[in-house]
């Protein structure tokens, strides 16, 4: 069945930051992204808050903040208890562009905080977190072609750990069953496709010098990791229909890191946080006097009385407890340097039915450090390494090649305005379908 | 009772976690790999599908509405328990004691033990019934209903099948041949036990892998793995503890969380010390998770279930090659045969009472290790010398039965020390998991003497008269052992250590 009607395609680019796509364009590393840069409008966006890929893409496809779909990190803890939970599409309490009608028949692929796939018009394939192919894809049919493409939801970047060439050779894999299923995905009939590329992210964290450095010994190979995407964006662009308006982007950037700070430790430090056992296996072990806790990266929460078992803290000492938290936060130097970029409340950035599930602060990294909430940390500061690269939350980007005859839509500054965008973008298309017809 | 010991334990323990990969938040990656030291395992609950996935550290067993109180710590409900080894001595005894307990009951037997006790001429005293009869009694009078197949577990498709259907949460693993004199009867009697045994082990652990990688596997082993040192150094719960060194040529290194050394006296003992490094790789290469039960004798007929239709019996052999000790000395007492000790009777062991047995199965079931760890308990309540429980059968036989009952001791069939030190750990049983005997020696000997008393059983005994008195020789020669002394015990003697006289019997078997 040939689809009709106007189509739109987006193409995902996780972590890649805007001056380097830039430059990777523009040196001749990507091509490909180069001539399409030609027709079209590239721009910064900001991330997310945090600037995480579950919440960012979550913002990407409803076009709403955290306090409306409800995502706010990788992990959550249960109402009620202290189960860590890994939040995902079935807690989405927005609904992605893909549901509504206007998007027509819809390929979905590897967007990210997806999991797992449910019923919908078109092709889905969950991006990570995904643990279990079956249920990661619609319609099911698809689940043994994927297995013959050698399809992987993620490259197992535990590998990294042992040696970064053997993880280049991963991501090189990943990507080649990437770029098969897209490709054939492509051929089939859509009003609206959708294929993100994850691995970019993945050797952004691992490899943000031999990237950026030309004299790492692993600067080729690294580059050459962005030619093979190039490569498979012009082979996926070949199939587009050519007047078909694209978007490119990403959902957040990336920068050098260095130094790992563990929030959890701070809390501990501070005397706002307490464990009842010596070694806490999980938020479990909280202890009754805890008074706040953090979710990775940098989500502080109140150990609300009525919210969570052994939870104390009244609602007539919330505000007090955030400024102080605020304070300390403000004051906390690592290295000589402070490591605190920013501290968001939760009514700076949250609005929505959700609001009551975020949380009370997000503290924003100075620019080398990194944020994490893992419990079992002994030292407040850590060397990141093999880690070299980390998230930042004002250089994603976003490209836009409007449909022929058309300007240059509205511009997307944030996330949150990427729906809309594409809104717009397939009614542009049906109006000026409409007056074609006439 | 310690109904507490496993309240803190978390979903990471639990059978009906399903692992399900890791994440790396780090790397913002996922791993589909279940075992990692990297990142946060992410999990979700096979019974509880609506939980999503989910941090398995982060719920314990005293939360979670699946698992419940009960008399021996948190209970998973309808916790699906498999016992190999059903129709055995221990199997049907725990059988209807988990049954009654709430915990849904499957077992596999081939009879084995009935035709083995039948090659020898011998049978159980206490009459068991068949299988069928004894099915339809548990339901009938208990009202349990227990899902029961015949075949060898040797026959890892129909295992494999089985435990497909099934899918246990926990594995009680009875089926092997539990007779050291029968091992070493000669060498096909060697070599079918070490084969029924071992192998079976091993398919078992392979089927493990591959249909119930998250059960969580009870294994018996025998305290008779470890011998009996004879510098008198503890005998350790399998493992060494942490500050355990080994000290040589003025070097030293930590022993910590190593095996402790093996010295088995037979080749059943053997059979067991191979299953032992066999379920112990497993863990480590394929994160089985397993407790290895270093059983002490059992002793003992009762538990309220067995007692409460004859249907319901458990088997209670006396011949040389599968009564215990302590039932076996039962036994000659009521058939006026003389207690039957081996050497000077200075050989000790540990022991436990039948019932006390099924408590601490209970509570290994309740508790399961880590994916991953092997764990070993010592299963005893405590530790006699051979002479001393001939002299306290002989003496409660005496006071509360007017039995005359004479001690003989016979020239030691066995290849063992009848003098050693032996000082044997047990705490992890009482100490992690809450165990707390309930069983007297006296009160069971008691009980024992009580049963096997009446006409009909006694006749059964002296029906198998003569395979009680033991013949089978480490050595390979079949002959009956000279007597070296015999005597009386006097009713109302206070019998303590060193007492004189003495002789063995079969610990073990
Ligand atoms: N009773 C004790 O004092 C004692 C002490 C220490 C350890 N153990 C161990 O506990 C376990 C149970 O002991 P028990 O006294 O109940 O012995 P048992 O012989 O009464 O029970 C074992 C059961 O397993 C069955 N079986 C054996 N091989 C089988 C096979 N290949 N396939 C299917 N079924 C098979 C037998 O028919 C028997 O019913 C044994 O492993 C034994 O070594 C017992």
């Amino acid at each position: 069945m040939e689809a009709k009607g106007p189509r739109l395609a987006i193409i995902g680019l996780d972590g890649v930051p805007y001056e380097l796509i830039r430059d990777l364009a523009a040196k001749g590393v990507m091509p490909m992204v180069d001539e399409l840069f030609q027709e079209g409008k590239l721009d910064k966006m900001a991330s997310s808050v945090p600037a995480v890929s579950s919440v960012a893409w979550s913002s990407i496809i409803t076009g709403e903040n955290p306090g409306t779909h409800g995502i706010f990190g990788f992990t959550d803890v249960a109402a009620g208890s202290y189960r860590l939970t890994f939040p995902n599409f079935a807690q989405l309490k927005a609904p992605p562009f893909w549901e509504e009608s206007l998007f027509g028949r819809s390929a979905i692929l590897n967007v990210p905080s997806t999991y797992p796939a449910r019923p919908m018009n078109g092709v889905h394939i969950a991006g990570f977190v995904a643990p279990d192919l079956t249920k990661a894809v619609y319609p099911p049919s698809l689940v043994d072609q994927l297995r013959a493409w050698e399809y992987e939801v993620d490259v197992d970047a535990s590998s990294a750990h042992q040696s970064l060439e053997l993880f280049l050779r991963k991501l090189n894999q990943t990507l080649d069953a990437r770029t098969r299923a897209f490709l054939g995905l492509v051929e089939r009939p859509w009003d609206t496709f959708m294929a993100v590329y994850t691995g970019t992210d993945r050797l952004l964290h691992f490899l943000w010098p031999a990237v950026t450095d030309p004299r790492h010994r692993l600067h080729e190979a690294a580059l050459d990791y962005f030619r093979r995407v190039d490569h498979s964006i012009g082979r996926l662009v070949e199939r587009l229909p050519e007047e078909a308006p694209l978007v490119m982007l990403s959902d957040h950037g990336f920068e050098a890191l260095e130094i790992q700070v563990n929030i959890n430790r701070f809390l501990l430090q501070e005397g706002f946080l307490r464990w009842r056992r010596e070694r806490p296996r999980s938020l479990n072990d909280l202890a009754e006097g805890s008074v706040a806790f953090a979710l990775d990266p940098a989500r502080i929460y109140l150990h609300r009385k009525g919210r969570y078992p052994r939870g104390t803290v009244g609602e007539d000492q919330a505000e007090k407890l955030v400024d102080q938290l605020a304070a300390a936060l403000a004051e906390l130097r690592v290295e000589g340097r402070e490591a605190v970029a920013r501290v968001y409340r939760r009514q700076e950035i949250y609005h929505g039915p959700q609001v009551d599930r975020a949380p009370d602060l997000v503290a924003i990294p100075a620019p080398g450090i990194e944020f994490k909430a893992g419990l079992e940390a002994d030292s407040l500061a850590e060397p990141a390494a093999p880690f070299t690269g980390k998230h930042r939350g004002d250089n994603a980007f976003l490209y836009v090649r409007p449909p022929e005859g058309h300007e240059q839509p509205p511009q997307a500054r944030s996330v949150q305005d990427v729906q809309p965008l594409l809104v717009w973008l397939k009614n542009s298309l049906c109006q000026s379908r409409r007056r074609n017809d006439e | 009772m310690s109904k507490d010991h496993n309240a803190q334990k978390t979903c990471w323990n639990c059978p009906a976690l399903e692992l399900r990969g890791h994440v790396d938040f780090r790397a913002c990656g996922q791993s589909m790999r279940k075992f990692m030291t990297e990142g946060q395992a992410m999990a979700e609950c096979k019974r509880r599908p609506e939980l999503g996935l989910f941090d398995p550290a982060s719920l314990t067993f005293e939360e979670c509405p699946e698992w419940e109180e009960g008399p021996y710590g948190y209970q998973l409900r309808d916790m699906r328990v498999l016992i190999l080894g059903i129709d055995g001595y221990l199997g049907w005894t725990l059988a209807l004691w988990l049954g009654s307990l709430g915990f849904r009951v499957a077992g596999v037997d081939n009879f084995n033990r009935r035709r083995w006790v039948a090659e020898e001429g011998s049978h159980s005293v206490v009459p068991i019934a068949p299988m069928e009869e004894r099915l339809r009694a548990a339901k009938e009078v208990l009202g349990i209903e227990i899902s029961f197949r015949e075949f060898d577990i040797l026959d890892n498709e129909k295992l494999r099948q089985f435990i497909q259907e099934f899918q246990p949460e926990a594995i009680v693993h009875y089926a092997e041949c539990p007779s050291a004199p029968y091992s070493m009867v000669d060498f096909q009697h060697a070599a079918y036990v070490q084969h029924n045994n071992v192998i079976g082990t091993l398919g078992l652990l392979f089927a493990m892998r591959d249909l119930a990688p998250e059960a969580s596997l009870i294994k018996l082993g025998t305290m008779g793995e470890y011998g009996t040192p004879l510098t008198g150094r503890p005998i350790f719960e399998g493992i060494f503890p942490a500050d355990a060194v080994l000290q040589w040529d003025g070097r030293e290194w930590s022993l910590g969380g190593e095996l402790t050394p093996r010295d088995p006296v037979s080749f059943y003992h053997v059979s067991k010390v191979q299953d032992t490094f066999n379920v112990y790789e497993s863990c480590k290469y394929w994160w089985l998770r397993s407790y290895d039960v270093m059983q002490g004798v059992i002793y003992g007929v009762h538990t309220e279930q067995v007692a409460a239709d004859p249907r319901l019996r458990t088997r209670f052999d006396v011949d040389e090659w599968f009564g215990t000790v302590i039932n076996r000395f039962v036994a000659q007492a009521v058939v006026g045969i003389p207690l039957t000790i081996y050497g000077s009777g200075g050989q000790t062991r540990g022991f436990l009472a039948l019932r006390d047995a099924m408590q601490c199965m209970t509570r290994l079931i309740l508790s399961p290790p880590e994916p991953g760890q092997y764990d070993v308990v010592n299963q005893i309540s405590g530790v006699y010398r051979v002479r001393e429980l001939a002299e306290t059968v002989a003496r409660i036989a005496a006071d509360e039965f007017g039995l005359e009952v004479e001690i003989q001791r016979l020239e030691n069939p066995r290849v063992e020390a009848d003098e050693h030190p032996y000082e044997v750990v047990y705490e992890k049983l009482p100490q992690q998991l809450g165990f707390e005997p309930q069983v007297t020696l006296e009160e069971e000997v008691y009980q024992m003497l009580k049963l096997l008393i009446q006409p009909s059983i006694r006749s059964r005994i002296e029906a198998i008269r003569q395979v009680i008195l033991p013949k089978t020789r480490w050595s390979g020669l079949h002959k009956e052992m000279d007597v070296i002394e015999r005597y009386k015990v006097r009713p109302r003697r206070v019998v303590g250590l060193g007492a004189e006289g003495g002789g063995e019997d079969d610990p073990e078997r």
